[in-house]
């Protein structure tokens, strides 16, 4: 399984956010804490949906949380 | 190790367990003559419903001492609730397991095709079923460790 080419920033967001554990920021989206980790680690992807509970836990825009590298724009004909 | 990857290696030791018991004990009265595994194919639908009783009661019965003994040894009650991630990884390691299994039958179909006898195709039928087993499990194990 090859590293995702999504980034993030949620240990960051975790820290600014009084220093939010693992745990909480699994509990507040609904999710397991070796999710959390494995996305923290950019082992998962997660889906729409889990990465926009992310960033509403954070009250911060969905690109602030995740950050696709590598992204070119569409080519155009 | 998580919950997830310590019920796979439990689910995989049971698997082994209560095979190689259940099979050893199939044999044994085989060779004793009073079952004939190798003419008689109603004994072997017998032997594959007892089976799938006894795999279901021992199963229970070890989930619940793991249980136990995982509470007591991390002191969590609770059995972690099934994520996104839980599911994604258990539909591919389910897919794994589908190719190993019906790349036995299509195996053991070409065996009586080339005169084996029919009886092997139920002792292949218990190998395959082990071992797709075995790799539903070692592959939810690997996802978990390396990502999904």
């Amino acid at each position: 399984m090859g590293k995702s080419q999504i980034k993030n920033n949620i240990r960051r967001l975790r820290f600014n956010n009084d220093e939010m554990t693992q745990q909480q920021l699994a509990d507040a989206v609904g999710a397991s804490r070796q999710t959390i980790i494995a996305i923290e680690k950019g082992n998962y992807s997660p889906s729409l949906e889990l990465a926009f509970r992310i960033a509403t836990a954070f009250s911060t825009p969905l690109e602030e949380v995740f950050i696709y590298e590598n992204a070119e724009p569409p080519k155009k004909k | 190790m998580s919950y997830r990857e310590k019920e796979n290696i439990i689910n995989i030791i049971s698997g082994l367990l209560i095979t190689l018991i259940y099979g050893w004990i199939v044999f044994q009265r085989h060779l004793e003559g009073s079952i004939n595994l190798t003419t008689d194919y109603n004994s072997w639908g017998m032997v594959f419903i007892i089976f799938i009783v006894v795999s279901i009661v021992a199963r229970i019965i070890i989930y619940i001492i793991f249980h136990i003994i995982n509470a007591i040894a991390t002191r969590e009650e609770k059995i972690p609730a099934e994520d996104e991630r839980d599911k994604l990884i258990k539909l591919k390691a389910t897919r794994n397991s589908h190719y190993i299994f019906s790349s036995g039958f299509v195996m053991s179909v070409m065996a009586l095709a080339f005169g084996m006898p029919v009886y092997i195709i139920f002792i292949a039928f218990v190998i395959v079923g082990l071992l797709s087993e075995i790799v539903d499990n070692g592959s939810q194990i690997y996802y978990y460790r390396k990502g999904v």
